[in-house]
């Protein structure tokens, strides 16, 4: 496999958490304008971590997702209670200051003669992991998408258990999950601490594969071009958001028909899906129907 | 002692990397075709030029990291020792993280920021302020 | 030093105004669709890249350069209005916000297609010196920009409540339902109020762009944020608010990045709108367009 395709699919894979990341939180009920911030909270806290203190990565992925949990934690508490664009906009602000305090952290150590660590707006050189441990483009690739089939199993795991249902009752009809016991409150906290850790671990996995972070990989557009991915793949299963993200990167960006044209001929289909499957392609009658079909009762 | 000095071996032995890191520039002219330019890598390490790297060139848009992939190239070797020379052919003017990528001997990954224009391509000086009106 | 506060707040309310403006072309379409559309900036953008196209290929006047940015603007209103808006009417909120963000995507792809260098020439509105007051000196194009902000603000309210549109439209904003039994055409008067926004929001970006006499592609995002941060700041929903979020931000802005300088003054936005959303004091729950 020659090193461009290893890079689109490891970009597939990467890109993939944090869809996930905004798919779950639209299961609970909310819609999140600012993953791009857990994502760089992620990729700055693993790259310090490997890059300025010689951290093993499984163990500064680990801390990643603690940062990233601990931030969404922080975010969701006061807004929680906001409705729909409220709590939209209110993410999106958080995850814009989180994007100028990486502008403004200068924190750098010399390594060997080089200063190493993140430079404001210069970014974050040199996260350079992959080289000190002879990870090839291949078994980095094998490693986000084992990671990535990891969360997935997990997913599909508490989609068909009771948790999943109280996840998607809380995200429909918030009253009747209160009635039933459910703390819906405490709940989507904790969704939206786990969402961030998951939008964390894609953000350290991103971080080594492109051994430099800057603040501008963080911005609105990321944050919002996964919310979209979630919605085209699909709110119906978690292989909707990675559906999602398949069509865009993968499809449009290996045909190479559309260079130059790419976003106008996605930004078209994107807006005509959805007037005629407005929780996109996988939705909820689609899965049921394939679940009935080729799943035995 | 005698555990640190193993330890120090093992460490040493199993990045063969360690040593130091690889330096870059770049230089372009623009083609008779719109976005593609032709390009002049220089890489030195420790001062000296390199050669014989296997170099590959990509470039990325800052914002929105994956959404513009340019297909990265196979650099040749140029004129002088530590030069190389590929062909870049990207989308659009701006500013570009341009990706190099060597394979070997050296494995390494260097990320350089130029800003395209008509003319060729400017080195980045960030005054600390992004690009925002 | 007190010199600097004053010129720092003439300054804000200049910038204050076009995100007034923009704010005002927000809240409309809040106002009456209950959704914020994502391509509200690109659309404008559009609007100005089409007045530069034309002024780079002909020799045109500013001001009329004004109404090629309104009619670029509105069309790509229309597109998107038609496209990620009617359809969604009565569905899903978040379908329409991510329509309206793919077609967000279209916009930049095809602005930057036709006219690819990062930054292209506006003529500007003015070509003369500022006005000096003593030691303070104020833009031709600031107070241009305040008139326009307080002068559409007060059509709008004219229209909003002696003509019989603006009564079919607060109509729908209460009680749309009730108001289609009334016989009010309900899809029209959305796309109305749509056109109406989108050519306040050419207005916005023609003053925008002939004061800082340059456009770029991030012309786009850039309304989009400051558009829906002086509309929250504001209160949703509210005219009179989403003016005076806009001149609130603007002089913030102003005063943020003279004593802290430019990271500051974002991050002292953005904290702003966080802590108003978390807090909610209950001005800003006004549901209301007027």
């Amino acid at each position: 496999m020659d090193d461009y395709t290893v890079g689109v699919l490891t970009n597939i894979g990467l890109i993939s958490f944090i869809a996930l990341s905004a798919y779950l939180l639209i299961l609970a009920g909310e819609m999140s304008f600012g993953q791009q911030g857990f994502f760089g909270v992620g990729a700055y806290v693993a790259g310090v971590a490997t890059a300025m203190y010689g951290i093993p990565l499984p163990v500064a992925a680990a801390m990643a997702m603690g940062a990233g949990a601990a931030a969404a934690f922080l975010v969701g508490l006061p807004t929680l209670r906001l409705r729909g664009l409220y709590f939209a906009m209110a993410t999106l602000a958080a995850a814009e200051m989180l994007r100028i305090v990486f502008e403004l952290i200068h924190f750098q150590r010399e390594i060997e003669g080089d200063p190493v660590g993140p430079d404001g707006t210069q970014g974050f050189r040199g996260i350079r992991w992959v080289f000190e441990n002879g990870v090839e483009p291949e078994g980095y690739l094998a490693m986000v998408w084992g990671l990535l089939f990891g969360v997935m199993v997990l997913f599909l795991l508490v989609e068909r258990s009771k948790l999943g249902t109280t996840l998607r009752m809380v995200g429909e009809d918030p009253e009747l999950a209160r009635m039933l016991g459910v703390h819906v409150e405490r709940f989507k906290l904790g969704v939206v601490a786990a969402a961030g850790a998951l939008a964390a671990l894609g953000g350290a996995l991103y971080a080594h594969h492109n051994t430099y972070i800057e603040p501008r990989n963080f911005d609105i557009m990321l944050g919002v071009h996964s919310l979209a991915y979630a919605l085209i793949g699909g709110l119906g299963t978690a292989f909707g958001p990675l559906l999602g993200v398949l069509v865009d990167i993968g499809v449009l960006e290996g045909s190479r028909v559309f260079q130059g044209y790419r976003m106008i001929v996605f930004g078209g289909l994107v807006a005509i899906l959805l007037v005629f499957r407005p929780r996109g392609l996988l939705d909820e009658k689609v899965v049921h129907w394939l679940k009935a079909r080729f799943i035995s009762s | 002692m005698v555990k640190s000095a193993i330890y120090l071996v093992l460490i040493l032995s199993a990045s063969p990397a360690f040593a130091q890191r690889v330096q870059g520039q770049l230089a372009c002219k623009p083609t008779a075709t719109d976005f593609i330019y032709e390009c002049t890598i220089r890489l030195a390490r420790g001062g000296q030029p390199l050669s014989g790297a296997a170099l590959t060139v990509g470039a990325d848009m800052p914002s929105m990291p994956m959404a513009h992939n340019v297909k990265p190239v196979k650099a040749k070797p140029g004129k002088a020792p530590g030069e190389y020379e590929a062909k870049l052919d990207l989308e659009m003017l701006g500013e570009w993280a341009v990706k190099l990528r060597l394979a070997g001997p050296v494995k390494d990954q260097l990320i350089l920021h130029y800003d395209f224009d008509e003319k060729g391509a400017q080195p980045v000086i960030r005054s600390g302020r992004p690009l925002r009106k | 030093m007190i010199f600097d506060l004053i010129q720092n707040t003439f300054d804000g309310l200049a910038m204050g105004a076009s995100y007034a403006l923009l704010a005002v072309g927000f809240t409309l379409v809040f106002g009456v669709l209950r959704r914020v559309n994502l391509s509200y900036g690109p659309a404008i953008m559009f609007g100005c890249y089409s007045a530069t196209w034309v002024s780079l290929s002909f020799h045109s006047n500013v001001f009329s350069l004004l109404g090629i940015t309104v009619l670029g603007s509105v069309l790509a209103g229309t597109y998107v209005e038609r496209l990620c808006f009617a359809p969604h009417r009565q569905g899903s909120a978040i379908a329409a916000m991510v329509a309206s963000f793919a077609l967000w995507m279209q916009f930049e792809e095809v602005v930057t297609l036709v006219m690819p260098k990062h930054l292209y020439d506006f003529p500007p509105m003015f070509d003369g010196e500022s006005l000096a007051f003593g030691p303070l000196s104020l833009r031709v194009e600031a107070l241009v920009m305040l008139a326009c902000a307080l002068s559409i603000c007060y059509a709008l309210h004219r229209m909003l409540f002696r003509s019989r549109f603006g009564l079919a439209v607060r109509a729908v904003i209460d009680a749309p339902v009730a108001a289609q039994l009334a016989g009010i055409n309900v899809p029209r008067i959305l796309l109305l109020v749509f056109l109406l926004a989108s050519a306040i929001g050419g207005l916005a970006g023609w003053l925008i762009v002939s004061t800082h006499t340059q456009v770029t592609p991030m012309l786009g995002m850039w309304s989009t944020l400051k558009g829906l941060l002086a509309m929250m700041i504001g209160g949703l929903g509210s005219l009179p608010g989403a003016v005076i979020g806009g001149l609130a931000l603007g002089v913030l802005e102003a005063h943020s990045q003279w004593f802290l300088g430019p990271q500051a003054r974002d991050l002292i936005a953005y904290l702003l709108l966080f802590v108003l959303l978390a807090w909610r004091p209950r001005w800003m729950t006004t549901q209301s367009a007027s």
